[in-house]
């Protein structure tokens, strides 16, 4: 996990917007950012700096997929 | 017809869309109305938007932000596209320094910048382009400075300055899969939405690419979004495309090697600040011949103590030899650096304390390669142009930044900074050349027949009910093509068997990519355009039979001057195969001097 978690979003998609790689996106329910596709994070921090309410907490870490023989 | 609750009725999607599509188009700040992905593509549920304007720019990093408003301020009816957000995707985002060459301040004169950059690309720059960087930057710096570039370390309201005072119709989150050409020149594009079952089709009467450069995805350096889609979409319409064999040699850290913002300690978080005139020959491939003789860790304490016990490896000319500990390197747009002196070469950012003066911090532990693969130098990939304006040899289509293969810097990092300034000078150049020439040609529809060839290409991998996924694709070519002893550190045989695996990949995965949703259908049509990429970054490295710059040929190491002062061009023969030629370095593609 690269975006640990988005606490106090206030559903404003700004992040949505500036993520380069399209990992997040609005819940239709809960109207807040969530984290949509981790696997693409590129741990850029972008949206962390973005955020007007520093909602974003990020890890360095990424888990690299494990290698299969087809998927 | 029976729907799930959850899916819109198309009436009321097409509504939808059009409304967001509308508020994107009347400023770049309005960001309401992103969902969740939806599932299941019903072909009667994709809706259609067609847009028309003189120029289309397809980017909105610094060249897009700069031919947008340069085509608009020549007269042309103009629109921008972005598969991301306006100043705030592709590399643009992340470079924290730009050149200036101020005539009244600067004590080297033009003639000597170029003349020194010549020397250290060892003839692989273009020197008109070197040229009109340095001439040009200052203007372009004062631009950026009266719109707040340099207020903010988030460009993304700088940049909605000059867009939104000229009224200039942004699109975010389109990502655009094709050029289309009727009657031998350019009339539009076309591609798809990231939230909606949505495609666009865009008649132009001009494009230019500002789609930045690529890689294969990889860990720690800020290019994830960028495939190289331009070069692929333009080699696909018979562009020429060049630059495929060069690399940017930059390095991670072994540590959360995914971890780009970390590698960089915090200088994303920084203002833009200004660099001037700096010679370097760096950022090749020098530290992956270390790591490939001796194995990590790899001795990182500079070159000459480096490869002190190492013999062989690239050649670096004399004048920029540099003794003493390494200190830093430019980071993705080049960012400041210290003086030049003896001090700083290339090595990859490792954490620590922020430089003053602006570059990345010192390195610390263990590296790992490969941290930008895929991406060459800045500038020296990309379209061929035909001459100084930014022209491809497809009517009407334009490249600027690192989309275009200018050859501003050569084969290798030469200049300090002049990647964000290149980019910026370009997009003004290549903006005023697309409006010019959209005032003196008819526009040309788009014919039936080539829509509906592209509407089911864009769709395909969505009607896949079985295939590859593309981050399985994307995962297997990145173990064919990252590798050291592949694309850096190259020998035929090696090259060879890799290009067997790509053409693989090629043949039988790339038409079975199969998507999801909208962000996968993104992901499968980048994924076709990285294995395209590999497939010439591989023929061109094989073709090149020598090492310069930041090409190495561990079985041809020496430098051919007889035979190899020349670029390579990649285009699509008639047979739709991929060919081959050379250029002779300091030559326009036909024939003339530079």
């Amino acid at each position: 996990m690269s975006i640990e978690n988005i606490n106090g979003c206030i559903g404003c998609g700004t992040c949505v917007a500036t993520c380069p790689t399209d990992v997040i996106r609005l819940n239709k329910q809960t109207k807040k950012a969530e984290i949509k596709y981790p696997a693409d994070c590129q741990i850029c921090h972008l949206c962390r700096m973005y955020c007007p309410v520093d909602a974003i907490t990020i890890s360095p870490e990424k888990s690299i997929p494990v290698i299969v023989s087809w998927g | 017809m029976k729907r799930d609750k959850k899916t819109l009725s198309r009436r009321q999607f097409i509504g939808a869309a059009a409304g967001v599509a509308g508020a994107l188009m009347v400023g770049p700040t309005v960001l309401n109305g992103w969902s969740e992905n939806m599932k299941k593509l019903n072909e009667a549920d994709v809706a259609y938007e067609d847009l028309e304007a003189d120029v289309l720019v397809i980017g909105g990093g610094m060249a897009g932000l700069f031919a947008a408003v340069k085509a608009n301020d020549a007269g042309a009816k103009v629109m921008i596209v972005s598969k991301g957000r306006l100043g705030a995707s592709g590399q643009t985002p992340f470079a924290k320094g730009i050149f200036i060459y101020d005539p009244q301040k600067e004590k080297v004169s033009l003639d000597e910048f170029v003349n020194s950059v010549s020397a250290s690309a060892i003839g692989t720059n273009n020197a008109v382009y070197t040229r009109q960087m340095a001439e040009h930057s200052l203007a372009r710096v004062a631009e950026l400075r009266e719109w707040g570039f340099f207020d903010s370390p988030l460009y993304n309201n700088a940049f909605s300055k000059p867009i939104g005072q000229r009224n200039i119709p942004l699109i975010e989150r389109v990502t655009i899969t094709h050029l289309i050409k009727e009657k031998g020149k350019i009339a539009g594009a076309a591609g798809f939405s990231v939230d909606y079952q949505k495609l666009y089709f865009f008649k132009a009467k001009s494009v230019i690419l500002c789609t930045g450069a690529g890689g294969f995805k990889p860990n720690g350096f800020p290019i994830c979004d960028l495939t190289h889609d331009g070069t692929i979409m333009a080699y696909d319409i018979g562009a020429m495309v060049t630059g495929k064999e060069w690399n940017d040699g930059h390095a991670g850290k072994a540590e959360n090697a995914a971890a780009c913002f970390d590698g960089w300690g915090t200088m994303f978080e920084r203002k833009p600040g200004l660099t001037g005139v700096e010679i370097h020959h760096d950022l090749g491939v020098d530290m992956n011949y270390v790591a490939y003789k001796t194995g990590n860790p790899v001795n990182t304490r500079g070159p000459g103590m480096a490869t002190a016990n190492v013999v062989g490896g690239p050649y670096r000319p004399a004048e920029f030899q540099r003794n003493g500990p390494p200190e830093r390197e430019p980071g993705p747009g080049l960012a400041k650096r210290a003086p030049s002196g003896g001090r700083g070469d290339r090595r990859p950012p490792r954490g620590g304390d922020i430089p003053k003066d602006g570059g990345p911090p010192p390195m610390m532990g263990t590296s790992v390669g490969g941290s930008s693969a895929g991406m060459a130098i800045h500038k020296s990939e990309g379209l061929v142009p035909i001459n100084d304006q930014c022209e491809s040899n497809i009517p009407g289509l334009y490249a600027a930044g690192d989309a275009l293969g200018s050859y501003m810097a050569g084969a290798i990092y030469t200049q300090v900074g002049s990647s964000l300034a290149g980019s910026a000078v370009q997009g003004a150049i290549a903006g005023e050349a697309a409006a010019g020439y959209s005032s003196r040609v008819e526009k040309v529809e788009i014919s039936e027949s080539q829509r509906k060839i592209i509407q089911k290409e864009i769709l395909a991998p969505l009607k896949r009910d079985a295939g590859y996924s593309p981050a399985w694709v994307t995962q297997t070519l990145q173990g064919i093509m990252i590798p050291n002893f592949i694309i850096y550190i190259k020998k035929e045989n090696l090259m060879r068997a890799a290009l067997t695996y790509v053409e693989e990949l090629r043949d039988h995965h790339m038409p079975m990519l199969r998507a999801s949703d909208m962000h996968e259908l993104r992901l499968a049509h980048e994924t076709r355009n990285m294995i395209i990429s590999a497939e010439m970054k591989l023929k061109a490295s094989l073709m090149r039979t020598e090492s310069r710059c930041s090409h190495y040929r561990l079985d041809y190491p020496d430098m051919d001057n007889e035979n190899w002062q020349a670029w390579i061009n990649i285009y699509k023969g008639e047979d739709g195969n991929m060919q081959l030629k050379k250029q002779p370095f300091g030559t326009w593609p036909d024939g003339s001097e530079l």
